[in-house]
């Protein structure tokens, strides 16, 4: 079932591109925090945190599942690098972003009105939550393209 | 009362485990790929994948080494100045981070 596997594989990219959209609107509200916002920005904390758990379970699924024939048409085309660099840092760069989007809600749960440090401490975690997951976004484009140019007569 | 510029304790604590299974993060890619034969046979033969085991450990060190700290100094917690523990998080991720990227560079 090509296309349903096809699909997957869209979920996934999907639910980290809402991550990362999650955390920039994380970063945006909690610069304006207030007693308005304070709600959203704990809600969002969590789905940044959900997003990024479903991301990390479907695409770990296809990875252990399926990836290896990817990864044999990468690895016989131009572009080997696709997965000897990318696709093995982003496999487990991946597990440092996913705690750090399951400490988001715990850091956010501070009084962020009133507590400048917290707010600073959830600023940087969610700015490197947005950082590496476009390095991971980008990671993953390059991997795409490695097999696509696997493919091509060469 | 609390000062109202310092963090509860399971903030600092699980930014602290955070900060640590960041680093062993890197550690173990580094220690895995180093020792097929032992570590990262082991690792296949936990879970059937290497990287399913790698996960589950990560997390679960995660989990526990906050509880861990959460209970610290009589069940106060770790205590850290704030701008310390910032500067802590944020250097393990890019050190974790960088042992992993580095590690590929060189022999991916």
């Amino acid at each position: 079932m090509v296309g349903g596997l096809e699909g997957l594989m869209m979920v996934h990219v999907l639910f980290g591109m809402l991550c990362i959209v999650a955390a920039v609107w994380v970063f945006v509200d909690v610069l304006n925090v207030s007693e308005a916002n304070i709600a959203r920005i704990r809600m969002l904390s969590v789905a940044v945190a959900v997003f990024m758990w479903l991301a990390y379970l479907i695409g770990g699924y296809w990875y252990v599942t399926q990836y290896y024939a990817d990864k044999a048409i990468i690895l016989k085309g131009p572009w080997p690098w696709a997965h000897n660099f990318f696709m093995e840092m982003k496999e487990h760069v991946v597990l440092g972003l996913l705690l750090l989007t399951t400490y988001l809600p715990i850091a956010a749960a501070s009084n962020l009105v009133a507590n400048k440090s917290a707010r600073t401490l959830v600023l940087w975690v969610v700015g490197l939550i947005a950082l590496i997951g476009v390095a991971m976004d980008g990671s993953g484009a390059i991997i795409g393209v490695g097999v696509k140019v696997g493919l091509l007569p060469h | 009362m609390a000062n109202s510029d310092t963090l509860g304790k399971y903030t600092v604590a699980y930014a602290l485990s955070l900060a640590v299974v960041s680093v062993l993060n890197g550690l173990l890619v580094i220690l895995k790929e180093t020792h097929e034969e032992s570590v990262l046979a082991l690792m296949k033969r936990l879970t059937g994948h290497h990287w399913i085991t790698h996960g589950i450990f990560v997390i679960i060190a995660f989990v526990v080494l906050g509880w861990l700290f959460s209970r610290a100094n009589g069940g106060r917690g770790i205590q850290i100045p704030v701008p310390r523990l910032i500067g802590l998080l944020v250097a393990a991720t890019v050190v974790g981070g960088a042992l992993i990227a580095g590690f590929y560079l060189i022999e991916g």
